[in-house]
């Protein structure tokens, strides 16, 4: 048990994830929601993760601004890739660990963000209707299966970049910290 | 009554004070009429430096000053001008100090500019409040920042009364402190919780405090020292912190965004090993070393409480060593909660794998094993009941389970030989892969310690440290009373041993970051046990053993640290008949191969299950590279102003 979804194929070896197809990113609601969840949980468990990008996707697209996956491990490298993949690349390859990552407490969430190095934003989620959402959201959700409240929640998470909205979807995108790193104190 | 407690740099300002949150709460229990208030100097003491130096001073500057300069007393410096109101006291000898040991007090003295202003400021907002009384906590470098303000409160109110207590004020330090200091009324020795609320009845009755244990307070201008008492206070009459006003200053500070705010929780006072074996070198539980703890489910019921207070879910403990007991009653509470907690614990080294996978479990990530040396004899010497061999089956454990080890190499102990240290520096570059020691560093002679207490340790000759020649205008009789630290005879290895063991720690240090020497069982081969061991240490070939049949074996009995008999039986009872003598070639082998530690007899195999996911450095570096480049851009903008101006 990986604890990562199946909805990716993927290897897991030591602590190595290998994705066997490539995976969209491009904004097309369900699929770029999925490979977002799948690549949070990766994240989450500490795992090195090998994945190639669908050919034609250029991360974000016009959906969505592609900086906010650059806490997420990038996609393998490829001659004349686009400028936002290497952008994303270096990016991660500057702070790996603990860019982006959420906490869970009695009826609380606190989350960290560093994607906007050197300023760092602290959350703490603490209205039930948040935590629900967030809760929801852990999973790529059609928007259409959203109650109202809900809707107005993820708008929320969504507009401090905490949740990823693309044409019809939603997923969380702080990926909970299962395994800290050494030194524990320096994220 | 109005009571001010307060607490003043250098105190950690991502910290409350347990001290004053464990007072205020008492008194709000004991003494429900009493107005508390509380003062966090340290915390307006950071924020003034930002303010005052327009961004120049940062908290990362004043955690530079608080955390790293105890040993040079660069924190009470900053002060002592304030304290006897004259800016050159101390210069002339910090500069001479710094410049003999090379110590860079730029920082302090661009501090030390503001400290005097300060204390005024803080006068002011202490006294703003109309206490009938002010209690200053006082532990390490807040002696001085704390007398100075002390100083400046009586000047505007003499009918103030002033209180101090706190870990500087344990024993004789206590009473030298209260005499040399006519300003501050009454000295607490030891612990408070009895002595504070009884000395605030004598204030209340306007009667002589002359039966509340431990007490130091003045009969006319002549100082009076009580008996400090052997009672100990007993868990259940310890409360829980309140730390309301605490968070309350915090969020409402500029500092907040600097700092990653901790609670601190209290499970027991003193040290069960202590009690029977106390470290020759440790002072750190003062004159009252009786352990005692509260149980597992009232520590978990303050930590609930405080995290969904406060939501905050970084928990530093202060106790000085776990109480084993938590291991059933309070850690398998923290896993149960399901909670991300951060927590800090200091433990001892002789742990079980389990009980370390559990520490894990319970997000006790970063712990203080009080390591201290890899020698078995070493360890002995300094009576800390622990052998070198379980010291790194410890840091291999904190591997597996990711846990951040904190320590330090320390050495100097009298009677240890330069063969004590040969066998185990020659075997540090196999050990890369485990987390190194902050440093290589002599031991100090601290107070309360056996070797301060018993001269025949082999530290007869001392005095207090000469940093405090510039830290208090005081005869050496009066400092050797008052101080913590004392300079002594060096003992124990030096030259070039100790330059060896010190070259070898930085080598472990810089060759850590990339290292890894892991290992993974293989399917087995025609029902024979297969062993992978992929070595990627920096400094040794990279490759992967392969162990088969008994070898494998034989390096996972290691696990726990073995000597080859040992080893001989458990194999043979495992069904492998090995010749001892093979057996001891392949040990020979092994070790060779950096895949085993020896300790004396005991052998224990090095290489781990896991490699956890490491950074490179902690937000306090990254801080202080971009303070080095903000102060080289300023160097750069005030080098083109004088240009300007030329």
């Amino acid at each position: 048990m990986t604890g990562l979804p199946a909805t990716v194929t993927h290897r897991v070896t030591g602590r190595q994830v290998h994705v066997d197809e490539p995976l969209r990113l491009g904004g097309a609601g369900r699929e770029t929601a999925l490979t977002v969840q799948f690549l949070r949980e990766c994240q989450s468990h500490g795992l090195r993760t090998h994945w190639e990008i669908a050919h034609e996707e250029t991360p974000g697209g016009d959906a969505y601004d592609a900086r906010m996956l650059h806490h997420l491990p990038p996609p393998a490298e490829r001659p004349g890739e686009s400028g936002k993949l290497s952008e994303w690349r270096t990016s991660y390859a500057a702070f790996p660990t603990g860019m982006l990552y959420h906490r869970r407490g009695p009826d609380f969430i606190t989350v960290m963000d560093r994607r906007e190095r050197p300023a760092s934003a602290r959350f703490t989620l603490d209205h039930p209707d948040l935590l629900t959402t967030f809760g929801t959201v852990q999973e790529a959700t059609a928007l259409s299966e959203l109650s109202a409240v809900q809707r107005e929640a993820v708008d929320l998470l969504a507009a401090e970049r905490l949740a990823l909205v693309a044409d019809g979807w939603a997923v969380a995108l702080p990926p909970r910290l299962h395994r800290w790193p050494v030194p524990c104190t320096g994220i | 009554m109005r009571v001010q407690l307060v607490t003043m740099p250098w105190h950690p300002i991502d910290l409350p004070s347990l001290q004053v949150g464990l007072l205020h709460r008492l008194l709000q229990q004991v003494r429900s009429d009493d107005e508390v208030r509380e003062f966090h100097g340290s915390l307006r003491w950071a924020e003034f430096l930002l303010e005052r130096s327009g961004g120049w001073l940062r908290p990362g500057d004043y955690e530079a000053i608080g955390s790293d300069s105890i040993f040079d007393g660069l924190g009470d410096w900053v002060f002592s001008g304030a304290l006897y109101e004259d800016e050159n006291w101390g210069v002339a000898r910090l500069k001479e100090y710094a410049a003999s040991r090379g110590i860079c007090t730029d920082t302090a003295s661009d501090m030390r500019v503001h400290a005097a202003e300060f204390i005024v400021e803080c006068a002011a907002e202490v006294l703003a409040q109309e206490p009938d009384v002010v209690g200053f906590t006082s532990t390490f470098m807040q002696n001085v920042p704390s007398l100075a303000l002390a100083r400046e409160l009586k000047r505007c109110r003499p009918d103030l009364t002033v209180v101090f207590g706190g870990s500087n004020c344990d024993g004789p330090m206590g009473h030298a402190l209260h005499r040399n200091h006519p300003f501050v009324d009454l000295v607490v020795r030891g612990e408070g919780e009895y002595a504070f609320p009884a000395l605030l009845r004598h204030l209340d009755a306007g009667t002589q405090p002359a039966d509340v244990p431990g007490l130091c307070w003045w009969d006319g201008r002549t100082p009076r020292v009580n008996t400090q008492s052997r009672r100990t206070v007993a868990p259940a009459d310890i409360p829980a912190p309140d730390y309301d006003q605490w968070q309350a200053a915090l969020e409402a500070s500029p500092v907040l965004e600097y700092v990653y705010p901790k609670l601190v929780v209290e499970g027991a006072r003193g040290c069960w090993w202590g009690e029977k074996h106390h470290c020759t070198f440790c002072g750190l539980n003062g004159s009252s070393m009786a352990f005692r703890a509260k149980t597992g489910a009232q520590l978990w019921s303050e930590i609930d409480h405080l995290v969904r207070r406060h939501r905050i879910l970084d928990v530093v403990t202060v106790d000085n060593i776990i109480d084993m007991a938590y291991f059933k009653d309070f850690l398998p509470l923290a896993v149960e909660s399901g909670w991300d907690l951060r927590m800090h614990y200091e433990v001892k080294s002789n742990l079980t794998r389990e009980q370390i996978a559990l520490l894990g479990q319970a997000g006790a990530v970063l712990i203080q094993p009080g390591i201290e040396s890899l020698s078995n004899r070493v360890l002995d010497l300094m009576d800390k009941g622990v052998s070198g061999a379980r010291n790194v089956r410890t840091l291999r454990e904190c591997e597996n389970h990711s846990l951040t080890c904190t320590w330090n190499y320390l050495y100097g102990f009298p009677g240890e030989t330069v063969e004590d240290y040969a066998p185990v520096v020659d075997q540090l570059p196999a050990l890369v892969h485990l987390q190194p020691p902050g440093g290589a560093h002599r031991i100090q002679l601290e107070r309360f310690s056996p070797n301060f207490t018993d001269p025949g340790f082999g530290f007869g000759k001392r005095r207090p440290a000469e940093m405090y020649q510039h830290v208090y205008d005081l005869p050496e009789v009066e400092l050797t009373d008052l101080v913590y630290l004392f300079d002594t005879e060096d003992a124990g290895i030096g030259g070039q041993a100790e330059s060896r063991l010190k070259r070898a720690v930085g080598d472990w240090r810089d060759g850590h970051p990339g290292s890894s020497l892991v290992m993974e069982e293989a399917e087995p081969q025609e029902g024979v046990d297969v062993l992978l061991v992929h070595d990627q240490r920096h400094g040794w070939p990279r490759r992967t053993h392969r162990l088969t049949g008994w070898q494998a074996v034989a390096l996972r009995r290691l696990e726990d640290g073995r000597t080859e008999p040992a080893l001989h039986r458990l194999l043979t009872g495992d069904g492998h008949d090995v010749p001892a003598g093979e057996l001891n070639v392949w040990i020979q082998q092994a070790q060779a191969m950096g895949l085993l530690f020896r300790d004396g007899r005991t052998y224990v195999s090095l290489p781990t299950w896991e490699v956890p996911v490491r950074i490179d450095s902690d937000p306090a570096d990254h801080a202080a590279d971009r303070q080095a480049a903000d102060r080289q851009a300023a160097d750069r903008q005030a080098a083109d102003r004088q240009a300007a101006a030329g």
